[in-house]
């Protein structure tokens, strides 16, 4: 136990040594930790925006407020004996109000734009379909002359916007093997830099290795400071990296929210702060001493 | 001196009824400090700088190892040390078999044997009373043990005033005096010294070979290998002479004759 703390101990010292080259390492290792972070973010935020929007009902028809409840019924069992329709779910006017107010809950000007009092939502039916890009049959039941009197506004369909969905979701694809190619590629240059900083480390430190050799250190003795010293860089990139990174999701989310859904995101930083924090602790210590093992391997010959 | 010889000792050597040819095998371990039984070293550039040597030396004497240069001192003193390993023969220092080690007790061997340098071999960045707690660091001794030694050897070796100097701000027989109070700070039973005045001027050469002599009359085995003529003839002590890896002359009361 004291041979570890004693350790640790040169560890530090040696960090606080070579504190320009200590610095370097752990400004490089900053930088991968905090576009490893970021990139988990974008994808579990990509990830649930895509969600959002495939999960989208394929129709919406919206209905005059002064329908009767006898012609919803039959514009509604007229829709579900369809055979391409599996769903139809009747939305009313507060609940399309308090569904606007949630999404704008960040947007103090669209919510005073609408209240209660003079609700301008119309009420809706969603309609979910077998296959949105077959909508025929569909069309023809909305398009009845009796069935488009009861409606305030044309219908919108998916399926029209099929091509744009299908290139966000591409897009979306994009930017997350982006992230994780970038991951890598800064990981890679990460295990590079701290190989070679360790490797000067350890020739600049060849007399002190041979001396301890001399006086009886065990071979852990001698590299336990170059593992801890390389941790360390781990360490604290992974401190600035969180710092940044819970700066950045957690007061810039207002303004994220209106482009991709950040609330999953916000979630798992709010709710698993520990498995955010020690994932992210664990990468650092991680590439540290798989890159100061790997120089010690090479040059540190006990 | 005496010594009876039967195969029942434990020598751990090979062919004990040898005796003629091979007197080293007929002393008592106990009394042996250091024991080189035919001990070859070669080089892997095959250049062999120990060859077939005997030797041995009791606890609490005082040896000098002379010779010219590349005769194989240093290398006689890595092999005591497992900084080399020989390539045949047997050695056996304070009772350890040096043929039943391995890497992993070389630590351990290293802990029992204080070695000095010509150089000092002391770490620049930490002051006097760190280098010498160092070497008790390393062997996991607690700190408060730690505090109690390291004051007391200092003073030993006097230099109980410079205990917080830096060695940059030490003259070279001080710096040697660290040296050797970190070889001693484990209590081992035997000190090895690789030219330790060879960087030194004669007076602070002296105060160094002094202090050996007084560790040495504590009951510590001193080993010593020297180009100093001076204090070999000086030091009436028993002398080796060793040649191109063998040894040529061993005298109780030897002189420098080279
Ligand atoms: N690491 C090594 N590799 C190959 N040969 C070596 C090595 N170390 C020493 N030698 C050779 O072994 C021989 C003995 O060297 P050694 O250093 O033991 O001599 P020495 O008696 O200590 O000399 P000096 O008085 O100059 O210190 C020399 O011929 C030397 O060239
Ligand atoms: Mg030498």
């Amino acid at each position: 136990m004291i041979q570890f703390w004693r350790v640790v101990t040169t560890g530090a010292r040696n960090f606080t040594r070579n504190m320009w080259l200590s610095m370097a390492a752990t400004a490089v290792m900053t930088v991968t930790l905090t576009i490893v972070l970021v990139s988990f973010i974008s994808n579990s935020a990509l990830t649930s925006t895509i969600k959002g929007v495939t999960n989208k009902i394929d129709v919406s028809v919206y209905l005059n407020d002064n329908i009767t409840s006898d012609q919803l019924t039959g514009f509604e069992n007229q829709l579900k004996a369809d055979p391409n329709v599996v769903k139809v779910t009747y939305v009313s006017k507060a609940q399309a109000l308090a569904t606007y107010q949630s999404e704008n809950a960040n947007n103090q000007k669209l919510l005073q734009a609408i209240s209660e009092t003079d609700n301008p939502l119309p009420a809706s039916l969603e309609i979910k379909t077998k296959d949105p890009k077959n909508l025929t049959s569909v069309i023809a039941i909305i398009g009845q002359p009796a069935n488009a009197a009861l409606q305030s506004d044309p219908p919108s369909y998916s399926g029209t916007n099929k091509v744009t969905i299908d290139r966000i979701v591409h897009a979306a694809d994009f930017f997350k093997n982006g992230g994780t190619y970038a991951s890598i590629l800064f990981i890679i240059i990460s295990v590079l830099i701290i190989f070679n900083t360790i490797r000067m480390a350890i020739f600049t430190r060849r007399d002190e290795i041979e001396i301890m050799k001399l006086v009886g250190a065990t071979k852990w003795f001698i590299r336990g400071p170059f593992l801890v010293e390389a941790a360390m860089y781990g360490i604290i990139a992974a401190v600035i990296a969180l710092i940044l990174a819970y700066t950045l999701v957690l007061g810039g989310a207002p303004k994220l929210a209106s482009y991709i859904d950040v609330t999953s995101t916000i979630q798992i930083f709010k709710d698993y702060p520990i498995l955010v924090i020690g994932g992210e602790l664990i990468i650092g210590i991680a590439i540290g001493c798989f890159s100061s093992l790997l120089a010690m391997s090479r040059y540190l010959k006990l | 001196m005496q010594h009876s010889c039967t195969p029942t000792q434990k020598t751990g050597l090979k062919n004990p009824a040898n005796r003629t040819t091979h007197p080293v095998q007929c002393v008592k371990l106990e009394r042996v400090m250091i024991l080189f039984d035919r001990v070859t070293k070669t080089y892997p550039n095959q250049s062999t700088a120990i060859s077939g040597m005997n030797l041995h030396i009791q606890p609490k004497e005082f040896v000098t190892i002379v010779g010219s240069s590349g005769a194989g001192k240093s290398t006689l003193i890595k092999l005591m040390t497992r900084e080399e390993v020989h390539t045949s023969g047997k050695i056996i220092v304070g009772g350890l078999d040096y043929d039943t080690i391995g890497p992993k007790d070389v630590p351990q061997v290293r802990r029992r044997i204080g070695v000095v340098f010509q150089d000092f071999k002391l770490l620049p960045n930490r002051n006097v009373a760190e280098n010498v707690a160092f070497a008790m660091e390393v062997s996991g001794t607690r700190n408060k043990e730690i505090k109690r030694a390291v004051p007391k050897m200092l003073q030993l070796v006097g230099l109980a005033n410079k205990a917080n100097n830096m060695p940059q701000e030490l003259s070279g027989g001080e710096r040697q005096r660290v040296a050797i109070a970190r070889a001693l700070i484990r209590q081992p039973k035997i000190l090895i010294a690789d030219e330790p005045t060879g960087n030194l001027d004669p007076k602070n050469a002296w105060e160094i070979i002094e202090l050996l002599l007084k560790i040495n009359r504590f009951g510590t085995t001193v080993l010593l290998t020297t180009h100093n003529k001076e204090i070999v003839n000086a030091l009436k002590r028993r002398v080796i002479t060793i040649n191109r890896g063998r040894i040529i002359k061993d005298e109780e009361q030897g002189r420098y004759a080279l």
